[in-house]
């Protein structure tokens, strides 16, 4: 088992490299790596819980959830999130909120990095 | 080093990839970035896919745009999440997103 | 596991989007990443500003009196402060004819270190010296 940490900067509505972000790391727990997630500037608006899915729109919530349910470590930049107007007790449960030295450290810790930084 | 490069988009504007020097390099096509596998831009093939015989194009964002499997040019292997999983642990030491 | 090499790789102009700032402050933030790491683990990145990823850089920056954001040129005084390696293109400052003394330092401030301009070869250097390279 080998370990993978991505990082996901693009919003999950307007830029479809979320959606990749998230298939790659359920394939990669699929075959029996650990990931961990990090969400940073427009994508962590994607965090905020009982989002509503309109087929026009990619939706995150319960794709999050599932990878949550197999073991996919993640975590919100807290100040890219606050100021987007969300606050803690909004989140989906089981995400974490800190600040970017958590994607530092698990960068440290990691096989591989994919670092998506578009807008 | 041995790079894995990720192309999402079509439209390249800037010229990083022309510059990165690695010994082994792979070039990993998706969202509009498959269109480098499929488009012949006035007649001819994208000028990526002369950079290295290592190129990959994600089956999952071809069936998206309505892309064929036989449109693929003959040099991009198809491949899916699983196998970008293993190109990514197994052939390349570090990724790009470009 | 020691000391981790990352190159952050700054490749699209500051104040259109987010990411080429947000390269700058995650790259500070390896000042206190250790409080989350065992004894003896550190990361380091270096700063590497490339393509139209130089442009934005210069000093005399008022962001924060037009939009009241922090501007990039106080994000880079305070990359220096907590010693980040910091390298320019120089080929790419000569493309956008920007020349070399209009980039910041923070002498003024205390920083022992200065933004390097630097050939694209240093760059490269740079990042196949990295484990982990990170493009924004």
């Amino acid at each position: 088992m080998a370990t993978l940490t991505i990082g996901v900067f693009p919003g999950l509505v307007g830029n479809m490299a979320y959606d990749f972000a998230l298939k790659l790391a359920a394939a990669a727990v699929d075959k029996g790596h650990k990931v961990s997630i990090w969400f940073s500037g427009n994508a962590t608006g994607s965090v905020k819980a009982n989002q509503k899915h309109l087929k026009d729109y990619s939706t995150g919530e319960k794709h999050l959830k599932a990878l949550l349910e197999k073991g996919v470590e993640m975590c919100t930049c807290e100040a890219c999130t606050v100021a987007r107007g969300i606050q803690k007790p909004e989140g989906i449960e089981g995400i974490q909120w800190n600040a970017m030295h958590w994607y530092l450290a698990k960068i440290h810790g990691a096989d591989r990095v994919l670092h998506i930084g578009g807008e | 080093m041995k790079l894995g490069v990720f192309v999402s988009d079509y439209t390249i504007t800037v010229d990083t990839l022309d510059r990165l020097k690695a010994e082994k390099l792979g070039i990993i096509l998706v969202a509009n970035g498959v269109y480098h596998a499929t488009i012949k831009e006035n007649g001819k093939t994208s000028p990526l896919l002369d950079k290295t015989p290592n190129l990959y194009v994600l089956s999952e964002d071809l069936q998206t745009r309505g892309i064929a499997e036989s449109d693929v040019d003959k040099r991009v292997k198809v491949v899916n999440y699983g196998d970008v999983v293993d190109l990514i642990f197994n052939e390349y030491e570090k990724t790009a997103w470009l | 596991m020691g000391d981790v090499k990352l190159a952050f790789v700054v490749q699209r102009p500051q104040y259109k989007g987010e990411t080429s700032r947000l390269a700058i402050t995650h790259a500070i933030a390896y000042q206190t990443v250790e409080i989350l790491l065992e004894d003896g683990d550190t990361v380091t990145p270096t700063l590497c500003f490339i393509g139209e990823g130089v442009l934005g850089l210069q000093k005399g920056q008022k962001a924060m009196d037009t939009y009241g954001i922090t501007s990039t040129e106080t994000h880079l005084k305070n990359a220096l402060l907590v010693d980040l390696d910091v390298l320019v293109c120089k080929e790419d400052l000569e493309k956008y004819g920007i020349p070399e003394d209009s980039i910041p330092d923070a002498e003024e401030m205390g920083a022992d270190k200065t933004i390097r301009v630097v050939p694209f070869s240093e760059i490269q250097k740079a990042i196949e010296d990295a484990k982990h390279v990170l493009f924004f």
